[in-house]
């Protein structure tokens, strides 16, 4: 079992269907009878729809249906909910929640917001039909950026919502904070943008819906992340019970929380496929991915430091303004607000902090988690203005970080921020890094770089961020009398590997052939409840159910064990798949004690056939804190201004690692997300017409092969947290926390002789050569 | 519709096609060959490459009128007998797929990267892969694999 034990890094078992082209993503899903959905979206970013007629539509060869929101008005479906774990104002007053609609209804908020469904026997049809349905709108002036949504004047894009604002919240001591900045030697203040950037997973969305009007059930198969909570939503706009919807997700091909949320299009086409008899399906293509799945990120945010002479932090004061985009979704509020407070001042010792966030909604796509959702952008803030700190303080970026990390003599500790930091030692991390970091190759380097007229730079960036998603998790494992195990868990990979990693830890904890266990998700037949993914929640709430499941199991086990061997549970020591008597050393395999499960007369009293059998729920109590530390290598070119990230190196404390060859792919493409962020990714629209600039991949760059450095990992597994069984912390979205900053920082070390300060992501090259010409005319 | 005839995977292949249909169109919804996959539709993201000829092509840039007297290979024609080939191999072995969704494009260019250039280098796979795009590995463990699986190839 050692091969397949937790710690091991055991090959993929998804990986063979993946390799040879037998995955089943939603697009090869083919269902007899099949008809395709498109969805006419709205080319305004703010209009009044004053018209919208289908007439012509109807009579095109093949199409069976059109939806609009005349039927979502004529059958009252309902909004979508919104569930901000922040939902009430600094005033105490809920937040200024519109409605959500599957569909507009008479008016459109963003680019890309659905307005009509139409539905025809192929795809071509729907796609003619959709180009003369008649709209008719009265265009509206639109805002997009969130600073000016909230000026006096702006355009109001709900009319019962002054101001454009949706809530505010605050968190910290605002007076103990303001003292610290009266009393301090040194304040320094940057503005700062964490741009708006969108998840982009290879797999566009797409679903297939049908309906059965003999049972009155539906069925929905969905590249979705979280097939429960989305069941609910879409359940409760149709106004059906939650039992009477099926859903379920095949192969995923990748998430990163844009395929989190409840979306329109499930619930239009579940209303299609009832009227229509037959199943239906929509594939979203990539412009669609650019305009209709949620965004993220996309904070203005002034961030200010004191701290004393001596360089020691004393205060950190953050206010952010986010923008939502034109709607609540299901929990955008959260991410400016609560989701960016929690892991303000990052691993320092920062002993008075305030935090306030403002969520403002625009005429842009709504904003939903990205990746991280709050913590890279709260890593960022604090990042951005130790780094300035050092340079105006002419103090070592290095000296500066490692006097001021929490000490780890400092943990258990709640920050200011309420964040409870059980475990860790950031010292160690942070030294760790810096020795893998070759510092001492650093002056060679930089004079081979200067020789070719280009500069170098370094950075380092500690982070520390923390887990979320929903509390709890269901487990359930079922035997079969040929040894094999079937395990059911309400958490879900999207290419995270938990087919492998789950089984592995019911493998190590019961001695069960690892080969044997075949593992189901993404089902809300096959699990009551299910939290799905986001948060890096998977090991840490869907690990951890499965531990607590194969621990009840291994009780039953062990009582099974006993009675064939006519001794006592106590005495029963699992080892190697064998059950042996402590007291008199006779044994039973565990293969065995599963057959015997199915053979009533082996049984003791109590027990049936299948006793092993065993559904568990977990609950988590307080989430984790993983943290870690990136440094970052960078090489720019003055001339052009392009940046090539030479090499990162990155030390992670995620507590128990399952599987490192996961985590390391989890932490790989976190740092390319994040270096995409950085230095290339952005969604923009255009300042007068609301109209989404970055439509296509040609508009908004993707991370390639050759932009990404060498990447040396290692883990600091010393300090496994107890807030779980597990004892993990989370690895999914770490990458996107320490990567932004320490390349970021990097690029601004190796222009500090030019006197470039600040430059706001994307470091792309235009903006790196503006920089440099800017400091050069200053200077002069 | 014209009818053409094609080599796909080894075996003979005859299809009506309209002309507008695209390559990929015609082995994923008509043969019914669904491991090569559909990123984009501005040939950007290299999920759809398939071996045409023997040369990586986007079959999502070429039309399947064009493909007629073609030799085809895509992603569920590279195993042999049930056995993985090396490059799949490779990629399993170093982790160098998480969602998947990208993996049959990649591995495809990959095999052909290796098959025209018996000296690859790291730098070397970095640029050939330029027009694969992959969002969830960061790519380090594909070009790992890739030199890994080139160097099985050579034998
Ligand atoms: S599908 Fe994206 S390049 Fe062919
Ligand atoms: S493995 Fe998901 S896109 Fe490459």
């Amino acid at each position: 079992m050692e091969k397949y034990g937790i710690g091991q890094p055991v090959r993929r078992k998804e990986d063979v269907r993946f390799l040879t082209g037998t995955g089943t993503y939603i697009d090869d899903i083919k269902p007899d009878n099949l008809i395709h959905a498109v969805v006419l979206r709205s080319p305004h970013a703010h209009a009044k729809i004053l018209d919208l007629d289908t007439s012509e539509a109807e009579t095109m060869p093949g199409v069976l249906c059109i939806v609009t929101g005349k039927d979502w008005v004529a059958e009252d479906f309902q909004p979508m909910p919104t569930k901000s774990a922040v939902n009430k104002k600094i005033d105490g007053t809920p937040l200024n929640q519109p409605p959500r609609h599957a569909i507009a209804i008479d008016r459109v908020r963003y680019v890309g917001e659905p307005v009509a469904l139409i539905v025809a026997e192929t795809l071509v049809q729907a796609q003619d039909a959709a180009e003369v349905v008649e709209v008719d709108y009265e265009e509206l002036e639109a805002v997009t950026d969130q600073i000016k949504a909230l000026e006096p004047g702006a355009p109001q894009i709900w009319d019962d919502i002054e101001g454009n604002f949706c809530i505010d919240f605050e968190l910290g001591d605002k007076e103990g904070t303001g003292k610290a900045f009266e009393t301090a030697d040194h304040v320094v203040k940057l503005k700062l943008r964490n741009q708006c950037v969108t998840a982009a997973p290879i797999e566009t969305r797409g679903a297939i819906a049908s309906y059965d009007k003999d049972t009155g059930k539906y069925f929905l198969q969905n590249a979705t992340q979280n097939v429960h909570a989305n069941r609910d939503t879409f359940a409760s706009v149709l106004k059906i019970p939650s039992e009477d919807l099926h859903h379920m997700a095949p192969d995923v091909g990748g998430g990163f929380g844009a395929k989190n949320s409840g979306y329109p299009e499930p619930s239009l086409l579940l209303y299609a496929a009832k009227k229509t008899d037959r199943p239906i399906k929509w594939i979203g293509d990539r412009n669609e991915s650019f305009a209709a799945d949620t965004h993220g990120r996309d904070q203005a945010t002034t961030v200010e430091m004191a701290l004393d002479k001596d360089g020691m932090f004393l205060g950190l004061r953050t206010r952010t303004v986010g923008n939502i985009g034109a709607y609540c979704w299901t929990v955008g509020p959260f991410t400016p607000t609560g989701g960016s407070a929690r892991t303000q001042g990052g691993p320092y010792y920062i002993p008075a902090m305030h935090y306030t966030g403002i969520a403002a909604f625009t005429n842009t796509m709504p904003l939903d988690p990205y990746r991280g959702a709050g913590r890279p952008e709260g890593s960022f803030q604090i990042e951005r203005i130790v780094e300035l700190a050092a340079r105006e303080l002419g103090m070592d970026p290095v000296e500066l970080r490692r006097k001021n990390l929490m000490p780890a003599d400092s943990l258990p500790r709640k920050t200011p921020m309420g964040l409870d930091v059980d475990t860790g030692n950031f010292p160690e991390v942070f030294e760790r890094t810096l020795k893998m970091s070759d510092r001492a190759g650093f002056a060679k380097r930089f004079e081979e770089s200067a020789r070719k007229g280009l500069r170098r730079g370094f950075a380092i960036a500690p982070y520390l961020e923390c887990t979320g998603g929903g509390p709890k998790e269901f487990a359930g494992v079922k035997f079969g009398k040929d040894g094999s195990a079937t395990l059911r868990v309400g958490s879900m990979s999207t290419g995270m590997g938990q087919e492998t990693s789950m089984p592995q830890i019911l493998s190590d904890t019961l001695g069960i052939d690892f080969e044997k266990i075949t593992y189901v998700q993404g089902d809300t037949d096959a699990t009551p409840i299910g939290g799905g993914h986001g948060g890096s929640r998977n090991m840490e709430v869907g690990g951890s159910a499965v531990l607590q499941c194969a621990r009840e199991v291994l009780v039953k086990a062990k009582q099974l064990a006993a009675h064939l061997l006519n001794s006592n549970a106590d005495d029963m020591e699992l080892k190697e798949s064998v059950f042996t008597d402590v007291k008199t050393d006779q044994n039973v395999s565990m293969a065995d004690v599963v057959a015997a499960s199915f053979d009533q007369s082996r049984l003791p009293d109590g027990m049936e056939a299948g006793a092993l059998d065993t559904d568990t729920i977990f609950e988590r109590e307080i989430i984790s804190c993983p943290n870690g530390c990136h440094s970052a290598e960078v090489e720019v070119d003055p001339e052009t201004g392009t940046v090539q990230v030479e090499h990162m190196w990155i030390v992670d404390d995620f507590g128990t690692i399952i599987n490192p060859m996961l985590a390391d792919g989890q932490v790989m493409g976190g740092v390319a997300q994040g270096l995409g962020q950085a230095l290339m990714e952005e969604i923009v629209y255009d300042e007068d017409s609301g109209q989404l600039v970055t439509g296509s991949l040609m508009d908004y760059a993707l991370p390639r092969a050759d932009s990404m450095p060498k990447m040396e990992m290692a883990f600091y597994e010393d300090a496994p947290t107890a807030k779980n069984p597990l004892g993990v912390k989370g690895s999914g979205e770490a990458g996107c926390c320490g990567a932004p900053p320490a390349i970021v920082n990097a690029v601004l070390d190796a222009l500090k002789e030019d006197g470039v300060t600040h430059i706001e992501m994307p470091l792309t090259p235009e903006k790196v050569w503006r920089a440099i010409q800017d400091a050069k005319q200053q200077g002069a | 519709m014209p009818v053409i005839s094609l080599t796909v995977n080894g075996n003979p292949v005859t299809a009506d096609v309209e002309p507008r249909w695209l390559l990929s169109r015609l082995l994923r919804d008509h043969l019914g060959l669904t491991g090569t996959h559909v990123g984009c539709d501005t040939s950007q993201c290299g999920a759809c490459v398939i071996h045409v000829d023997g040369k990586p092509v986007k079959s999502c840039a070429m039309l399947a009128a064009q493909a007629d007297g073609a030799q085809i290979t895509t992603i569920e024609g590279l195993a042999q007998k049930g056995k993985l080939h090396p490059m799949q191999e490779a990629f399993r072995d170093n982790h160098a797929l998480q969602c998947g969704f990208c993996t049959p494009g990649m591995v495809m260019m990959s095999v052909a990267l290796a098959t025209e250039q018996p000296d690859l280098d790291e730098p070397a796979v970095r640029k050939g892969l330029e027009g694969n795009l992959c969002r969830c590995t960061g790519y380090q463990n594909i070009i790992n694999a890739v030199m890994v699986g080139a160097k099985a190839m050579r034998g």
